[in-house]
């Protein structure tokens, strides 16, 4: 239980806020969970919920569900939607496995998966584009550039999160856009979905400036429609927001952001190092855990509660904490503090309409809190060389000692990346660390494989694999790189183009609540052409043409005289009269040098 | 649908394809479009359009004679007194309301055809009734329906001799004063300026001209939009269905055959006035706070308050009800005293100021039915503002669609446009028969097709096009061939002039 602690207390969080949900037909809630992570990190994971009756939503009588949300997912018969911007990349191997699951979290740039109501495919993509379209608007995301070759149609890698009566009638679209910067004006939108508008309540933190300076940050929305057993359906929209602050960088004060050498006297040496004198140090790692307040991370204090919540009469505490009950924790005067059972959990609740901050002293504590192990590590890279070909290589490891993991390896490439799927390799590596080649087959258990068509759509590959305890499987394939044409490279063809994160969905967890990780995305160096190639051609070939042109010209126009009338022609015409006019200058010179001599 | 939509099926296919656009980059497929028809169309010259409204007369209690003869003198005195062609009442008669087949008039009065669909279009239906003790006639317009009772005393029943009752010019009279503001709307709209209607008074073309500019053009489809706003947390909710369903849904069903209406509802909370906005101030002699009327056009913060445009076509009308905070309660407009306003073109706003008891700090949390019922009132004289209805109830005129003439050479113009041109084309004939005969409710849906088709085509997203060649550029891409070329013909043909001229100087000395 201690392996998977923040798991799956995020996880029994979710599947508490999911079934309390049940009874409620209009309600919001908000909550914010704090917890330190090693390497002076801090997450901070923001989740905003809200229910509508579905008879509400399809009437549009909009309270908490966005309208112009609810207006696309009408418009475009949208069921349920899953909504991703993410940037940075979670340091699992510090910071352990990730919040919620990885299951609110995208892939680097933007991931956006739904379930459309159609009668066939073509409609169902039809619908797609004009919900891409729409979004992208409303977010100010270049959603609408998931065209054919971005989407896919997964077939075991997503399932559906919310109640829905014809589950055949639905089709799951996922499209991606690896190369998204996320930034201030896709917060903006978001915000202004939530009841609060971030005016009041814990969205009151958001600074576009703090949560795009952080280590990694992921927004997510969803929606969903949820339904109890005796047919009473809610529409519900779940919003979060979970970063990781680097709490030194964050409590830079703005005006001064630039980082400052530490003067001789207040670095931490370990002074036991041989090497150990006036100009070396080996900075010792500090013991205690670094000091900081909300105040000083997000650099403005927490606003009252957002009034909406609680309409239902359920008490719910907004801000969490996730520190040992040894830890000092200082708050403002006015809220409340709760300690839970487990010993490393506390929540408050802040009054009414009146700043809220908290703030932990530096402390050295006995009892750390339990430190987490992730299921599955997962790491791809592109390997190989030259402008023709080149490898995948995706590395999982498995830290159980006693059990195997089970998922799915979900792929989505760009056309222009062919895949020779005949060339996977499996290699196996122990806890001795010797590499065994085994046969591929071997570990999957099942492929679901869509090959690239060129510029229409991409590849789609899903392969159920399985990853026996305290092991390391290496997994390799080929690729070669597709030239394309002239006009279809980006301005910036020599950064290389983005391939989007692999998804990895966790099969064996005892809960109900999927269990995902996206690796990082990639960069593919293609052959780029030399651009100026047509203007040199043009050039070129105009020159030639030009002097062939000029010489036939010359021949045709060109009089021939005898030598006598060339002479007469000579003097009266330009040329002689300049040559006449240059003979005289160099005269007048000779007869000045010889004046001098 | 003419014979032109039928030969291009195959091009909007192949032009829809991105393989074929690559193959042939620089070229442009323009369908053709018939533009001598749609200039013809736009400058009004292939139709007049004209509306004949049909006005049923029954009078049971007069003669048959007797009720010929008074149709005759009215239609008479009313053709008289219309100077407008387009705009013409024709009367006829019925001598009861049960639709058996009516008498017919002599001249310029038609059969009236009783057919079901034929009744929709009778524009009124003058009920003339004796009444003892009357001096003078005098008349009575039924409440929501088309109906205008007229009374007159008995002694006046009009004998077939006489040749200009005072019946008859009472009837025209007010016949012709019903009418006149919609005749000069449609002559307003028609020439742009209401010259050509004398009687028209000054006011009157002022009235029409302020309302066409509030209102919005014809829609097939409007979006209505309410919204909730408040400064604050409080009210988070309000007894939205009820008061639509109460005070707005009679209204719309009104509408129905004209446009369609979607309504979407939403509450926003912590509704800020933009920073530009200058805030209000507290008067002490209305102790109120006061908006003044020249900042009112900055009342919505365009950008933070999500009002955008509802999604799918046609426009979107806005009616904003504003909570203002406690501390702000009660707000008011300064120079009138009025709690709401239109917003030309674009909707409306209302300021509810809950009724707050002492001490109270708090806006209610849920506003109910009751303290909506001004607002929704507000709303929905607002709505027929917008929608451009004449402030007496009668038939709005079909709307006019133009097609438009292309004149940029370098833009595609798909198949699919020059399709929905002849379809429009057809339409827009077809109404203009309709109307001709007085068949406002076919012409209507005729008209309704033509817009739409107009609509489509203009906002054809292909006509945009993606890929685009200027000359400019060709010019460039040539140069350096151009140039090298260019440069000895120039020279050669100075040359060759200069040896003419020389050599013609060389004859004449």
């Amino acid at each position: 239980m201690t392996t998977f602690g923040l798991l799956s207390l995020l996880l029994t969080l979710a599947v508490t806020l999911w079934s309390s949900t049940a009874s409620a037909s209009s309600d919001y809630h908000e909550q914010l969970f704090l917890q330190p992570l090693p390497q002076s990190s801090l997450l901070a994971s923001f989740n905003f919920r809200s229910n509508t009756s579905q008879q509400a939503f399809d009437n549009q009588h909009f309270r908490y569900f966005p309208r112009a949300l609810g207006q696309i997912l009408q418009h475009v018969h949208t069921k349920e939607l899953h909504l991703r911007f993410t940037t940075g990349r979670w340091d699992a191997e510090s910071w352990g496995p990730r919040p919620w699951g990885g299951s609110k979290e995208g892939g680097t740039g933007v991931e956006l998966w739904a379930w459309i109501d159609a009668p066939d495919d073509d409609e169902a993509f039809g619908k797609w584009i004009a919900l891409t379209q729409s979004l992208s608007g409303l977010f100010c995301a270049s959603l609408n550039f998931v065209d054919s070759t971005r989407t896919t149609r997964p077939v075991v890698s997503f399932e559906p999160t919310g109640d829905h009566q014809d589950v055949d009638g639905l089709h799951l679209l996922h499209g991606t856009l690896p190369g998204e910067v996320v930034c201030t004006e896709n917060l903006t939108p978001f915000l202004k979905l939530l009841p609060c508008k971030g005016k009041a309540g814990i969205s009151t933190l958001f600074d576009g400036h703090k949560l795009f300076d952080a280590a990694w940050q992921s927004m997510s929305v969803d929606m969903r429609p949820i339904c109890t057993s005796d047919g009473d359906c809610v529409v519900q929209i779940e919003q979060t927001i979970d970063m990781v602050l680097d709490v030194e960088r964050s409590k830079r004060p703005r005006s001064n952001p630039i980082p400052r050498p530490l003067s001789n006297e207040l670095l931490a040496c370990d002074t036991s190092k041989p090497y150990n004198s006036e100009d070396n140090c080996f900075p010792l790692e500090k013991g205690a855990d670094a000091a900081w307040s909300i105040s000083e991370v997000f650099g403005r204090t927490l606003t009252g509660v957002c009034p909406l919540t609680g309409s239902d009469g359920t008490q719910e505490h907004s801000v969490c904490l996730r520190v040992p009950h040894e830890k000092q924790v200082f708050i403002t005067e006015g809220s409340t503090e709760i300690k839970k059972e487990d010993g490393f959990t506390r929540c408050f609740d802040p009054a009414p309409a009146q700043p809220f901050d908290l703030s932990i002293p530096e402390q050295t504590v006995d009892i750390p809190v339990p430190r987490e192990e992730p299921i599955l590590y997962a790491e791809r890279t592109i390997v190989g060389h030259g402008q023709e070909r080149g490898g995948m290589r995706i590395i999982f490891g498995n830290p159980s000692n006693t059990t195997a993991v089970d998922f799915i390896l979900f792929e989505s490439l760009p056309w222009f990346l062919r895949p020779y799927i005949h060339t996977l390799q499996a290699t196996i590596t122990g806890r001795d660390g010797i590499p065994t080649e085994i046969a591929a087959s071997d570990l999957v258990t099942s492929t679901f494989y869509r090959p690239a068509i060129d510029r229409e759509r991409g590849t789609q590959l899903e392969i159920a694999l399985s990853v026996p305890a305290a092991s390391t499987v290496t997994l390799t394939y080929d690729f070669e790189k597709a030239i394309l044409r002239y006009t279809e490279y980006p301005p910036d063809a020599n950064r290389g183009f983005n391939v989007a994160p692999a998804v990895i969905r966790i099969l064996n967890v005892e809960n109900s609540a999927p269990v995902y990780i996206r690796s990082t995305s990639l960069l593919l160096p293609l052959p780029t052409p030399d651009f100026s190639m047509p203007y040199n051609v043009i050039i070129l070939t105009s020159t030639v043409i030009a002097l062939a042109f000029g010489t036939v010209f010359n021949i045709l126009v060109r009089r021939v005289v005898s030598v006598d009338e060339a002479a007469a022609l000579g003097a009266q015409s330009l040329k002689g009269r300049l040559l006449g006019k240059l003979v005289a200058i160099r005269d007048r010179f000779r007869s000045k040098e010889t004046k001098v001599e | 649908m003419t014979a032109k939509s039928g030969d291009p099926v195959s091009p909007p296919a192949e032009a829809s394809t991105p393989s074929k656009s690559t193959q042939r980059t620089t070229s442009i497929y323009r369908a053709h479009l018939p533009i001598q028809e749609m200039v013809d169309w736009a400058d009004g010259k292939t139709c007049r359009p004209v509306y004949p409204l049909e006005i049923q007369v029954v009078a049971p209690s007069l003669q048959l004679p007797e009720s010929q003869h008074l149709l005759r003198t009215t239609q008479h005195t009313l053709d008289d007194l219309n100077e407008f062609a387009a705009h013409h009442l024709r009367l006829k008669l019925t001598n009861d309301t049960n639709g058996s087949p009516p008498r017919t008039g002599n001249d310029g009065v038609d059969t009236l055809d009783s057919t079901p669909e034929h009744a929709a279009d009778i524009a009124l239906t003058v009920h003339v009734r004796p009444e003892e003790g009357l001096v003078a006639p005098r008349s009575e317009l039924q409440p929501h329906t088309t109906q205008l009772d007229v009374f007159y005393p008995p002694s006046q029943i009009p004998s077939p001799s006489t040749s200009n009752p005072p019946l008859s010019i009472f009837i025209a009279q007010e016949l012709q004063r019903l009418y006149g503001e919609e005749k000069a709307t449609i002559a307003h709209i028609l020439s742009g300026e209401t010259a050509g209607l004398d009687s028209a008074s000054p006011e009157l073309t002022e009235s029409i001209s302020r309302r066409l500019r509030r209102s919005m053009k014809y829609a097939e489809t409007y979006h209505l939009s309410f919204s909730l706003f408040t400064p604050g947390s409080a009210p988070s909710s309000w007894d939205i269905e009820a008061a639509i369903q109460e005070y707005l849904a009679p209204l719309l069903d009104a509408f129905a055959p004209i446009s369609n209406f979607t309504i979407d509802t939403q509450v926003q909370l912590y509704a800020t006035f933009s920073p530009m906005t200058p805030a209000p101030i507290y008067d002490e002699a209305e102790a109120a706070w006061t908006l003044k009327k020249e900042d009112l056009s900055a009342f919505i913060n365009a950008a933070e308050w999500p009002l955008n445009p509802s999604i799918g076509s046609g426009p979107t009308l806005n009616f904003i009800l504003y909570v203002p905070d406690p501390s702000q309660s009660p707000m008011i407009v300064k120079e009138n005293r009025a709690s709401s306003w239109i917003v030309p073109q674009w909707g409306g706003v209302f300021l509810l100021n809950p009724s707050l008891a002492k001490g109270q700090t708090s806006n209610p949390a849920y506003l109910e039915q009751d303290s909506l019922q001004s607002a929704f009132k507000t709303f929905s004289h607002q709505l027929l503002t917008l929608l451009g209805t004449p402030s007496t109830p009668l038939l709005p005129s079909p709307p006019s669609a133009d097609p438009h003439p292309q004149s940029l050479p370098s833009i595609p113009i798909p198949a699919n446009v020059a399709s929905s041109v002849s379809i429009t084309l057809s339409h827009l004939s077809a109404t203009c028969s309709h109307l001709r005969e007085g068949r406002f409710n076919a012409a209507l849906a005729s008209a309704r097709v033509a817009e739409n088709e107009a609509e489509r085509s203009f906002f054809e997203k292909t006509m945009v096009g993606q890929v685009y060649f200027p000359d400019e550029h060709k010019v460039a891409v040539y140069l350096p061939l151009l140039g090298p070329i260019g440069v000895p013909l120039v020279v050669g043909l100075i040359k060759e002039v200069k040896r003419l001229v020389a050599a013609w100087k060389a004859r004449r000395v």
